[in-house]
This record gives C-alpha cells, structure tokens and sequence, in this order.
C-alpha cells in the first residue's frame, strides 16, 4: 500500500532524511518511532504530497506521490502534527468544507458528516465553533476530517500530541478500531502508545530507518533479556546470598548491584522467570524482602538504545560488578532513561512487583 | 474545479466572519459616498462627472485596502499549518490560489456595486445615469480591484508575516500606477510610449470610465493579473522546497 524506496530530502546542507526505504502493507499498522529532528514528519509531509523528495521514490495505492500527487491526496487521509483547522468555522462547516474539496456529492456528504461526528465522539459539538473547542476536542475533529473521505491510508503525525492522559487513550481505543480496515502510518513519541497500537514499528533515526520489526521482536532482539530484580536485607555475607541465588536451576548469572539504604539489590539473569525459587531461598533464609520483581524490557530501551546509541540491558550489566560486589559505577546521564537502572528511591521500590 | 470553487466560498465566507471586511466596506461606502455627494453638488448635478469621480476614488481606495483583503489569506495560513493541509487535500495549487484571490475579487466587486445604489437613488431623483456607463465603469473597476487583488495574492505567498505582505503588495500596486506616470514626465519620446502603454489609470478613465469596455484593456488587465496569479502560484510552490 506504502512503498519508499531510497527516499532522500535534502533542506539546504540538513539532510532530514537519507535514503530510506521501507513497505508498508494493506492492512498494516506501522508506528514511526523517532527523537525530534529524526525525519518522520519529514517522511509524513512527503507520502502525503506536501513536501516532494530531492531524491528517490514513493508510492500510495500504487500512485507516484509526486507524478500523481492528487491520485494519492484523494486516497489518504492525513493528520499533521499542527492539527489544521479554520477556527471561525463550525465544526460542522470544516467537514462539509473538507468533502466538497475531495468532491463528495450533496448525498454522500449529509450522509459520511454525522458517520465520523460520531465516531471520533464529537456529534454533540457539531454546531460549535471550532476556536471555542479545547486542544483534544479539536485533536478529534482533526481525525474526523481525516477520515470523512474513508481513506485507504491513514498517515497521523502525533495524533495524540498535547492531549490529556484519558484523552491520549480514548484517542488510543479510536485508532486501534480504525486500524481494522485500514492502513496506518502514525508517528508518536510516547513508546507505550506505538506498542499498545502498533503491530510494527519503524525507528527514525537522523534521517535513516535504525530499525524495523514488530515490537516485541525488536525488545528481544535489541534490548536484552528479561531478569527478576530482588532487594533484599541479606545480611553482612551478600557472597552467601550470591551463591544461593546461583545454585536456583536454570539462572545463568546473578549481579549483586550494590546497596540501596540498608537493602542489598541483586539481578538474577537465566532461563525464565525465577521468582518463585528466589522467594523460596528468602522466605529459607529469613531475608527481609523489599522487593521481588520481574524485569522486562521495554521499546523504550530499544529506541534509548537506537536514538541514544546505549547499550542492551543483558550487556550493560557487567559480570565485574558481580564479583567485586561493588557499588554501581557513575554512568553517563542517558542512563536514567534506562527503568533499570533508576535512581535509589528514598523509601520502597517502584519496580513491577511480583 | 468543484475545489476551487469550494475554496473561493469558503474564503469569501471567511472574510465576512472577521471584522476587517465589515470595517473596510464600512469606511469604503463612507468616504466614497461622501465624496460623491460633494462632487454631484460641485459639478452642479453633472451626473455623468459625479459618478466618474466616484469611480476614481473606489479605484483609490483598492489599492490600499486590496492589500488588507489579502494579507493573510496565504501568509497566515502558512503559519498556522492550514497551508499544509490545503496543500494536501485533492485540490491543485493552482485552484487553492485562484480560489483565494476570486474570493477577494468577489470582495471588491460587492464593494463597488454601491455605484449601483448610487444610480438607484439618483434615478429616483429623476436624474438617471446612463446605465451601460455604470456597468461598464463598475467592470473597469473589478478588473482593477482583481490586479490589486493577484499582486496582494502574491506577495501573501511570498512572507508568513500578513503586515509585510500588506507592505509589500501596497508598494508593488504603487509602483504599477505611479512609474508609468513618472515615465510620461520623461523626456525620452520612447519611454513616454512606454509609460502611456502601461499606465492603469489611463486604461481606466479612457474606456471603462466613459462607458467604453475595450478589449484590449480587459486583456491588458487580465494579463497583468494572470502574470501575478502564476507568480503567486510559483511562490506557493516555493514553499514546497523550503
């Protein structure tokens, strides 16, 4: 349905993206992952006919986006980040305005109009001017434009940009029902909305595609394996506490991360998930349990990792630290970006608990 | 062609939801109506002359406010990313310009129909004016008003700021009506030729203000404008490669 190949847009010496190619599918729902600057909306303003490449192709539906550009205008349905719409108009003037300009019959338009009112939610508000409507109110119209044409594609820069955390997940719900019969392209930044929508995601990084996949793949491949994390009072001996956490069938490696307050932390790396075997030996041994979690890793490590060059979680714990048992060492700020490594909370444990 | 006309509403609406084209048509109808009855009680109820000079003073005042109609019909919209989703919508760029630039038109074209009114009353009066002089007087004036309009067009597409393209277009609809007067003073003999060829005002008051439609001068105008639409819509696809 999407089809770029090596797509390069040069803004004077700014190279915003650098020959890029990727397929996207019928059906597809594909996530565009990037840091500010990346490309994406760059990427965007090109499929959707806005911006024409310096070099290179891409297709909609079949469609040159530059030899037929108004084949492709008439067959997606686009969101720009800037959510454009005429605020001295009704909301319900902005739509008819929106199908006249895509030359929707007088029937076709008194019946498609109140369709989408009432899908992205906005009915009620039909005869109220647009610049008297909040941020996600308008966020919605801007979505119901998009779709009154009933696009084959749908390309949303930010969809949920600016919006309210209940807001962001009745946006959210929307897309996903949208997703049914479409083709969706959106770019966002919040990682967990691309994993909760999104069956593959495509990371933008300084203009080039950094990776591609579904999420899950993505985390397994790039962001290390899942471990459990313990904080625990172990006693003056954390070496005893090493050897018995070692001896637990299946655990490769246990890294003894230092001291949290009085709380010794421990990560235990291995086949599956040891939570289990590790309660066991503290509930044996008597140790004061703090915290007993299983860690996985997120997109988020995988884009930190992609957009921030860090290391995966599995190779940035270091078996030295295990050994030595010494305090973690000073780590560069980007770190913090890490759930893994968090700052030493002043009471309790934040992580995902058992 | 169904999007060129639904922008063309959609702008002429727009100018009518804002104050500027109420206050323009307002102070417009103002000072020319003033003006016309001064001039109707100066010339001793020379109708004829009255209605010319009111003609003359509309014409006036489309260079100034033509500018304001326009300014920031591209300029404003570029900043507020309505631009952006024109510019994407199934329509070419060509029609979103011509769109915009009608709907000023169609502004000034209300706008002088006042003279209209003007003839109405005299009529009542029993002091008629020729009436193919009016339509042709109001018709010189909209093809006036239209250059004004494509060069306030152009220079909205140039700046995303809608006072510098008011500057702007005020400075270029000058400079169009006063060089070739200036070129008249000269005492080349060629550059005479040259200024009388191009002088607005003479294209005016020698034809379409004597009830005359030349069409010559509609093209002479229509070219002028067409030359400022193709500009604008060059500058609109500029913006594309900024």
């Amino acid at each position: 349905m999407i089809r770029v190949s090596h797509l390069t847009r040069r803004f004077g010496a700014h190279v915003a993206l650098d020959d890029v190619s990727f397929e996207v599918g019928q059906g597809e729902v594909v996530g565009f992952l990037g840091p500010n600057g990346a490309g994406k909306t760059t990427a965007m303003r090109i499929l959707a006919g806005y911006l024409p490449a310096t070099s290179g192709s891409a297709s909609v539906a079949g469609f040159d986006v530059l030899g037929q550009s108004l084949e492709v205008r008439r067959r997606i349905g686009y969101l720009p980040e800037s959510v454009p719409l005429y605020r001295e108009h009704r909301v319900v003037e902005m739509l008819d305005f929106h199908a006249r300009l895509h030359r929707m019959p007088r029937a076709r338009r008194r019946q498609r109009i109140p369709e989408v009112l009432d899908q992205v939610g906005v009915r009620d508000r039909a005869r109220d001017l647009i610049g008297s409507l909040s941020r996600g109110l308008k966020q919605r119209v801007a979505l119901a434009v998009a779709l009154l044409p009933d696009p084959a594609v749908l390309i949303l820069d930010e969809p949920t940009s600016g919006l309210d955390p209940l807001q962001r997940i009745e946006v959210r719900a929307l897309l996903r029902g949208l997703a049914e019969r479409r083709t969706v392209l959106l770019s966002s930044h919040i990682l967990p909305e691309i994993e909760a929508t999104c069956r593959r995601v495509l990371v933008i990084h300084r203009g080039r595609i950094a990776a591609d996949g579904a999420p899950q793949d993505l985390v397994a491949k790039l962001a290390g394996a899942s471990f459990v994390r313990l904080e625990a009072v172990v006693g003056p001996d954390f070496e005893k506490a090493l050897r018995l956490l070692r001896a637990i069938d299946g655990v490769r490696e246990v890294l003894h991360r230092g001291k949290l307050g009085i709380h010794d932390v421990f990560e235990v790396h291995g086949e599956g998930d040891s939570r289990e075997d590790v309660g066991a030996i503290a509930a044996r041994t008597g140790w004061a349990l703090r915290e007993l979690s299983w860690q996985r890793p997120t997109l988020e490590q995988v884009f930190a990792r992609l957009t921030l060059d860090l290391e995966p979680a599995a190779q940035s714990a270091a078996p030295a630290a295990a050994a030595s048992g010494a305090a973690p060492a000073a780590r560069p700020p980007v770190v913090t970006l890490n759930p893994f490594e968090r700052p030493p909370p002043p009471r309790g444990g934040s992580g995902q608990s058992a | 062609m169904s999007g060129l006309f639904a922008i063309w509403r959609r702008e002429l609406s727009a100018l009518f939801f804002g104050p500027l084209a109420w206050t323009l048509l307002c102070l417009a109808l103002l000072l020319d109506g003033r003006l016309f009855v001064g001039e109707l009680a100066a010339s001793s109820g020379d109708v004829d002359v009255a209605t010319r000079y009111a003609f003359v003073v509309s014409f006036y005042i489309a260079i100034l406010a033509a500018p304001l109609v326009t300014m920031r019909m591209i300029s404003e919209e570029s900043r507020a990313g309505l631009l952006e989703y024109l510019l994407t919508a199934p329509v070419t760029d060509a029609a979103v310009v011509t769109g915009k630039f009608l709907a000023a038109t169609s502004f000034f074209a209300i706008l002088s129909a006042a003279v209209f009114v003007y003839g109405g009353v005299l009529a009542a009066q029993g002091l008629a004016p020729d009436p193919g002089t009016l339509v042709a007087g109001w018709l010189g004036l909209v093809l006036a008003s239209a250059l004004f309009c494509a060069i306030g067009t152009f220079a909205s597409a140039l700046t995303s700021t809608p006072m510098v393209a008011a500057f702007s277009a005020v400075l270029l609809d000058l400079a169009l009506v006063l060089a070739p007067q200036l070129a008249r003073l000269s005492p080349a003999p060629w550059v005479q030729r040259l200024g009388a060829r191009f002088d607005l005002t003479d294209h005016l008051s020698s034809s379409f203000l004597l009830g005359a439609v030349d069409t010559a001068r509609v093209v002479f105008f229509l070219a002028w404008t067409g030359l400022f639409l193709f500009l604008a819509v060059r500058a609109v696809e500029g913006r594309r490669w900024r």
